[in-house]
């Protein structure tokens, strides 16, 4: 029986001891991690009365540039607007993540008790899928979807517009007394957002290059195009001075030139040729055209092309 | 004046004045660090230019009580984070560097092979694959973006976007992106060689046509108006790069761009080693964060490798004329160790194959991509 556990034990610590270490590690990491990155991230709203509504200010997670919430109220006065660390909000059933903008405690008053009010959020940081999610502690579930009504204004804001009675469900007070404490946050979909812009961004990428390349391709043909002309003009004023060539002599026309590569071959053996008349042998080509030193050769103009590419500093 | 008045005032001295007492095992450690980074640049010659300063940043600040990184009593930066704070957090050296980059980029290889920028765009799927890799391990997706660019292989771009979005993570995101930059002929020839079959390797590519100086000097400005107005937001960086670029094509301003290559660039990248170095300081830097950014940044580098040589099978399943695919691995913009590494490996399968050149065009469009990579994410958190 020992045996066997051994085995079994032995079995396991070879497989899975490694991993689950690694696993326990990156998990530990992982939440110590988390929480250093959320605090930086933590929005801090600041807030600016304006007659009858409340402009709140903040750096949402995920931004570098400010936004503003703007806060009003239907069918009550909107007396205060205040921001609410998450912590006290915190749940398994939601991720702060999903919380860009914070959560907000709205206060209301001077309304008939029991009666319904319309609390309104605008901004152009909200888009069309943006939810308001309501927290009631005194709830067994204590997270809520508010129904509140996604509507889109000029100049691409949204406002979101809630709901709330008093005393209902939503009233974190709990009770009918034309007072509402209204406790939430627009929640938009961080995985959604993630990977969205995943694909925007990289699919953008290939956007922007492939424009590139064909803005490229475009003043490449214009510019060869330009070079081909130059070229014929510098051939026509040399062909008018020059005598008539009989046909058999002309050389192949321009889609029949030769391949480059044979063509430089010609040369340097005509070149070498040359240079062999004038001067003691200096080049035995006879060997191998992959000897050592024609290699050595190649690797040291090569190395000549390649200074311009040298960035040192990189 | 008594005995134990005076040992008062050694020991207050002692205590308050020197290092010595308040030196901890863990700056002991990162002193150790700085040893070894040192190590790797002197002796080994691991990319010298940076991590001799950044070592030696790491190596100055790590001691106690030295009034490098802090403020005074006044609220000025001290010597280091005054380099750093108008250095990086106000976003000029990355920019600047980009400007002596640009003044010695010859972008010929690039003009004569456009398509090659595909290949450039298609290097940075490594870049989005660990952006959305590191939010599962609780990344802020601030913090996954600039972990995520490490993999475009470009150290500039990698300081930039990360002092921009998180420079907490800036000491171990710059680190990270220099070492793998060094490690390039490490790293990339086992994943070609996985990702190549030995008759793929010996594709021969034409010879690249010569461009003309006219086109090398209109090449900046067409480039920076069509990626400017797509990506407003890369703009400090693209600009800066294009208009080093268009000093050195325009042949009038020969000082200027002499300087921008040389003189500017080494002072700047003093400057700048030095302060991510100095960001490197042991309460801030031993945690789990840089051994985690460190592991994401090599997948990131393997999986951008895998997506610039990916990019040219697919191209090649359309083109009349085959790409050798180890020209793909050099879509990371590690100019020009990644193009080396694809010629050496190319020499390899027929020492007759000579493609520097021809990679030498992912490997300048791999600048672009993974600039246009970081406007991307700058954009999307503005």
């Amino acid at each position: 029986m020992n045996a066997t556990a051994f085995q079994v034990f032995r079995r396991f610590s070879c497989k899975w001891l490694p991993a689950l270490t690694l696993a326990t590690a990156l998990t530990a990491a992982t939440a110590a991690w988390a929480a250093f990155g959320e605090v930086i991230e933590k929005p801090a709203p600041e807030f600016n009365r304006q007659g009858d509504s409340i402009t709140a200010t903040l750096i949402p997670r995920a931004k570098s540039t400010r936004v503003q919430i703007q806060f009003s109220a239907a069918g009550a006065r909107l007396l205060d607007v205040e921001g609410m660390d998450f912590e006290k909000a915190e749940r398994p059933e939601v991720d702060v993540k999903n919380f860009k903008s914070a959560l907000f405690v709205i206060h209301l008053g001077d309304l008939t008790p029991g009666a319904e009010a319309k609390v309104s959020l605008t901004s152009d940081f909200f888009i069309s899928s943006t939810q308001f999610y309501v927290f009631n502690e005194t709830l067994p579930q204590p997270w809520v979807i508010s129904d509140a009504a996604n509507l889109s204004l000029p100049e691409r804001v949204q406002e979101l517009v809630v709901t709330v009675k008093d005393g209902g469900p939503l009233d974190s007070d709990g009770k009918a007394d034309g007072r509402i404490t209204l406790v939430g946050g627009p929640r938009d979909s961080f995985w959604g957002y993630a990977l969205g812009t995943l694909f925007i961004r990289f699919f953008g990428i290939f956007i922007v290059l492939c424009l590139l390349m064909l803005g490229m391709i475009i003043s490449g043909f214009v510019f060869q195009w330009l070079a081909r002309r130059k070229a014929a003009g510098v051939d026509k004023t040399t062909a008018a001075g020059a005598p008539r060539i009989e046909e058999e002599n002309v050389l192949p026309a321009a889609g029949n030139r030769m391949d480059p590569a044979a063509a430089a071959a010609v040369a340097a053996a005509l070149h070498l040729h040359l240079a062999g008349s004038q001067t003691s042998p200096i080049l035995d080509l006879s060997g191998s055209p992959q000897g050592s030193w024609a290699l050595h050769g190649r690797a040291q103009m090569m190395a000549e092309r390649m200074l311009v590419f040298n960035r040192k500093n990189r | 004046m008594s005995w134990a008045y005076v040992f008062e005032l050694i020991q207050n001295i002692m205590i308050t004045q020197t290092g010595i007492p308040n030196l901890a095992i863990k700056e002991v450690f990162m002193i150790g660090v700085a040893f070894f980074f040192l190590y790797l640049a002197v002796a080994k010659k691991y990319e010298p230019l940076l991590l001799v300063p950044i070592g030696f940043g790491i190596f100055l600040v790590n001691f106690p009580l030295v009034p490098l990184m802090g403020f005074s009593e006044h609220g000025n930066p001290e010597l280091i984070r005054a380099f750093y704070k108008y250095g990086i957090e106000w976003e000029i050296i990355p920019c600047v560097i980009f400007l002596g980059l640009g003044a010695m980029t010859d972008f010929g290889p690039l003009i004569a092979n456009p398509k090659t920028l595909i290949i450039g765009a298609g290097a940075q799927l490594g870049v989005f694959i660990t952006y959305i890799g590191v939010l599962f391990f609780g990344f802020t997706l601030k913090e996954a973006a600039s972990v995520g660019i490490i993999g475009g292989a470009d150290g500039p771009t990698t300081i930039y976007l990360t002092a921009k979005l998180a420079p907490h993570l800036l000491g171990a995101n710059a680190l990270a992106a220099y070492s793998y930059m060094a490690m390039v002929p490490l790293i990339q020839p086992p994943i070609m060689r996985l990702m190549t079959t030995p008759a793929q390797r010996l594709i021969k590519m034409r010879q690249l046509r010569p461009v003309s100086d006219r086109e090398k000097l209109l090449f900046p400005l067409i480039a920076a108006i069509l990626i400017i107005l797509l990506i407003p937001a890369v703009a400090p960086l693209m600009g800066m790069f294009m208009f080093g670029n268009f000093m050195r094509e325009c042949g009038v301003v020969k000082r200027l761009s002499d300087t921008a290559q040389n003189a500017l660039m080494n002072i700047v990248t003093i400057f700048l080693g030095l302060s991510v170095g100095a960001t490197m300081q042991a309460d801030k830097f031993l945690s789990w964060k840089p051994l985690l950014i460190f592991s994401f940044g090599l997948m990131d580098f393997v999986v951008c490798t895998f997506g610039g040589i990916l990019t040219v099978h697919i191209m090649n399943l359309f083109l009349k004329e085959k790409i050798n695919p180890l020209i793909g691995s050099a879509g990371v913009s590690a100019v020009p160790m990644s193009a080396r590494v694809s010629h050496s490996e190319g020499l390899k399968a027929d020492p007759d194959n000579w493609l520097i050149m021809h990679a030498m065009g992912p490997n300048l469009a791999g600048v672009i991509g993974s600039a246009s990579a970081a406007g991307m994410f700058i954009a999307m958190f503005q």
